[in-house]
């Protein structure tokens, strides 16, 4: 078990950095480091929208997720690099089929009420989790990890006690998969995963989050949560590893607005905010060491709509081909967007776990010679300056797709003479439309859920629920298959990559990347994790 | 007069109803759903949630079970985004903030435009007057939008005297720049219209009368004169104090108060429909009971209006 073995090594680490802090002064400098500390560790950072939901079982957005990390604990948790480190679990055993997984908690992880986070506490969260009478909107996650009868469970065609986790006692949790899944204990840092205290739960129902209710497991506890305003969290006494957590309070701001957000980090107010799209580039200038652009697990790209009974003329691959090879993404990377963000050929990031981004021939060729070829493409298919091709295109109101449909389409009016009719369309109705299969080329933008190619190649699985283009290949749904319990699948990913250079049935047009200003004095950020799941409890300030 | 309250109170039920039906047809005729969203949720988690909130019944059925619910317990439903929130909780903590701050900028607005606009009716082309008009065409010109990211410039960044945004429990320091903000271009219409008010009155005969059995101007002005010039301000304040009290939706996103125009903004952007109907329903009745009260204050202050 090379996982195994890295956990102890981490575990090793970790013991090893926690005996010297006995001796020093927890606040004066950093045990491992040795920097000297600010007086005031007090984290303050932004998010532009209230979240849905800080209930582990309910979670479902980024931000909310944040939360819900620094309050609750999981098995494991990711280091700065998005490797695992033990949380409440030890270490883990799989069966030789694949198919048991068998944690060992440790006995020192308390609630903040001092009881003991027990193997039990995970089995009520899990069942919770999926249950319908929750019904939670990340129920799928539960069976997306593949729990033996999460399906049939989620659709209530079984009891929530019939999942496939069991606490065999108060440390060992045992877990049956349906199939075997190679990247299963990478997923247990989501809070879905996270355990919560059913004494609480029960007694308090939909009240329990409240911050006078809840009772959590994470290095820190909620003291305020005035929604659309603020959520306040303090540091965890009861924490298993409390002596090792140096920020003491950690404040999220919801600020609706980046430039007000941006005015108000700059005044002093914020230790975390987003880059305003566009300001990158003289804020990098103005300030070196506080914007900073790390790669983030999003692609962008445009979906052509391949269902039967839509436009004639994108059905043709070669048309779909020339609109993919006239956009010259640097020019959008790096003149529109200026933000870091890189040109992609694939539809997976270039930056994510395992994957190697293939050699797609056009990714290699000069924009001239792309241009070429879709000149050429384009007149095969017959279009031309006598019978100009006319495309609708339909992305959500925002500024930047605004900016970023403009250049495109201006793009295709020279080199290929098409004629691009824009439309922004509210978020809602933009997402109604776009299922509905009520476009021609509309605008995309998908997120990983785990750092593994297939969270972002499964959306060209003819069945996939997100799948808006409708593409359908059975040779891409086989090597997708293949790849979900093969050992090495990289060599599927790069055939699935290929084909969908080939067929063209999205055009990925650049991988995100996450711009922020981060306060001179915060260290601890994990710039180098892809997923960008921070824990505030490895972060510190330095004293200036 | 107490009749006429009854028969406002009366038509005001219906008209409730009206808004009620109205804008939950329009809700449900909007497209999309408070459970979309980019990556669509499988059909089985997709129904276990539509059966939560009872999405699953019939519309008519809704409708019924929603009006029934919100009449007899008072209870406006589960917020379908904030899924830790009951909209009365939602209500509950964000109108106490946008009260607050609307309270206060509804006092600047009219101790400050009333004051300038009978100073300058008073001093009819005098500096004073064109002071008074110059500021308060200054302060209509300058929108919300605009005032509070100057204020947030000066005061926040430039200054450091203020914090830039956030309620904080409703702690003074928050409250100054919300209140500028929402305050300055209500304020100068009011000057306007008392302005303009005021000098009306004064050149009625009963003020010429006042002024010739040799009264004090001071008398003059404020026994004979405020009165009728109240009039057409205060048919302007019924609904300047609900669109104060209900929240600038530009303020709450600016200062992030947490106020409940923040709410409304985003309900309507996530279709999460019981929060709509919550902050539209509060918003009707307040606006109801606001005009009533004008309509009763008119008959106070003049004589001549009787229901």
């Amino acid at each position: 078990m090379t996982l195994k073995s890295r956990l102890f090594v981490t575990t090793a680490a970790v013991l090893f950095a926690t005996s010297g802090v006995v001796f020093a002064d927890a606040h004066a400098t950093h045990p491992v480091t040795g920097e000297a500390l600010a007086s005031d560790q007090t984290f303050t950072y932004r998010v532009g929208d209230e979240s849905p939901s800080i209930d582990p079982g309910l979670v479902e957005d980024v931000d909310g997720a944040a939360v819900v990390r620094d309050l609750f604990e999981g098995l494991y948790n990711q280091d700065a690099a998005g490797n695992l480190v033990p949380g409440v679990a030890l270490s883990h055993e799989v069966s030789d089929d694949g198919l048991v997984y068998t944690f060992t908690l440790r006995d020192n992880a308390m609630w903040s009420n001092g009881d003991t986070v027990t193997a039990g506490d995970f089995v009520y969260a899990w069942q919770r989790a999926a249950s319908p009478a929750l019904a939670s909107p990340y129920s799928w996650y539960i069976e997306l990890m593949s729990i033996e009868n999460g399906a049939a469970v989620i659709a209530g065609d079984m009891e929530p006690s019939a999942l496939g986790v069991t606490a065999i006692d108060d440390t060992t949790l045992e877990v049956r998969l349906s199939q075997p899944l190679p990247y299963f204990p990478q997923m247990l840092t989501h809070g879905t995963t996270f355990p919560v205290h059913q004494a609480t739960v029960e007694e308090f129902g939909n009240d329990w989050v409240l911050p006078e209710n809840m009772v959590s497991n994470g290095a820190y506890v909620l003291t305020e949560f005035v929604p659309q305003e603020r959520l306040v969290r303090e540091r965890n006494p009861m924490y298993w590893d409390n002596d090792n957590t140096i920020i003491e309070r950690v404040v999220k701001l919801v600020v609706p607005d980046e430039n007000v957000a941006l005015t108000r980090y700059l005044a002093g107010e914020l230790d975390l905010t987003d880059v305003p799209a566009g300001q990158f580039p003289r804020l990098s200038e103005q300030y070196p060491d506080q914007a900073v652009s790390v790669p983030m697990a999003c692609s962008y790209y445009y979906m052509f709509n391949l269902r039967d009974g839509a436009s004639p003329e994108i059905q043709d691959p070669n048309v779909r081909k020339a609109l993919s090879l006239a956009i010259d993404r640097d020019i959008i990377v790096n003149n529109v967007l200026a933000g870091g963000q890189k040109a992609a050929y694939t539809f997976t990031h270039w930056a994510t776990a395992g994957f190697e981004t293939p050699d797609i021939p056009m990714a290699t060729m000069t924009q001239a010679e792309r241009n070429a070829m879709a000149v050429e493409l384009l007149t095969e298919a017959g279009y031309g300056s006598d019978n100009p091709l006319s495309i609708d295109l339909v992305y959500n109101t925002n500024d930047s797709h605004r900016s970023v449909a403009i250049a495109i389409s201006q793009m295709w009016k020279q080199t290929l003479g098409v004629d691009t009719t824009l439309a922004n369309q509210e978020w809602q109705t933009f997402l109604e439309a776009r299922s509905n299969g009520d476009f021609e080329v509309a605008r995309g933008g998908w997120c990983a859920d785990y750092n593994e190619a297939s969270t972002f190649l499964d959306l060209m699985q003819s069945e996939s629920g997100y799948n808006d283009s409708k593409y359908v290949n059975p040779e891409v749904d086989a090597l997708l298959a293949e790849a979900k319990t093969s050992a090495n699948p990289q060599a599927n990913y790069d055939r699935v990559e290929e084909f969908i250079a080939q067929d063209t049935p999205i055009i990925p047009i650049y991988h995100y990347a996450a711009v922020d200003m981060f306060a001179e004095n915060l260290e601890g950020w994990p710039y180098e994790n892809f997923e960008q799941t921070w824990y505030s409890k490895d972060l510190y300030k330095i004293a200036e | 007069m107490l009749s006429f309250v009854f028969r406002r109170l009366a038509v005001a039920v219906p008209t409730l109803l009206i808004l009620v039906v109205l804008s939950f047809v329009l809700m449900y005729a909007a497209p999309g759903g408070p459970f979309n969203s980019e990556r669509p949720l499988p059909p089985e988690v997709l129904a276990n949630i539509e059966a939560k909130y009872g999405l699953d019944q019939p519309f008519w059925k809704q409708i019924v079970n929603y009006v029934v619910s919100v009449v007899t317990q008072f209870d406006f439903g589960p917020s379908f985004q904030y899924k830790d929130r009951s909209v009365n909780d939602v209500i509950a903590q964000g109108f106490p903030v946008t009260l607050t701050y609307g309270f206060w900028s509804f006092v600047v607005a009219v101790t400050v435009g009333v004051s300038l606009g009978v100073a300058a009716a008073i001093k009819q082309n005098s500096w004073v007057d064109y002071f008074a008009v110059g500021v308060s065409i200054g302060a209509q010109v300058l929108p919300n939008f605009v005032m509070a990211p100057l204020l947030l410039l000066v005061f926040t960044l430039w200054l450091g005297w203020l914090p830039g945004g956030g309620w904080n429990g409703g702690q003074w320091q928050f409250l100054i720049m919300p209140v500028i903000a929402l305050s300055t271009s209500y304020m100068a219409s009011i000057a306007r219209i008392t302005r303009s008010s005021m000098l009306e009155v004064l050149n009625t005969n009963f003020i010429r009368t006042a002024r010739a059995k040799g009264l004090p101007m001071r008398r003059v002005i404020w026994k004979h004169a405020m009165k009728p010039t109240m009039l057409p301000v205060l048919s302007y304040l019924g609904p300047a104090f609900v669109g104060m009290i209900t929240g600038s939706v530009i303020i709450d996103v600016f200062f992030s108060t947490g106020g409940i125009g923040q709410f409304f903004v985003n309900s309507a952007f996530n279709r999460d429909y019981s929060v709509i109907m919550g902050i539209t329903i509060l918003v009707g009745t307040l606006t109801i009971l606001f005009n009533l009260l004008v309509d009763i204050l008119y008959a106070w202050i003049d004589p001549k209006i009787r229901y």
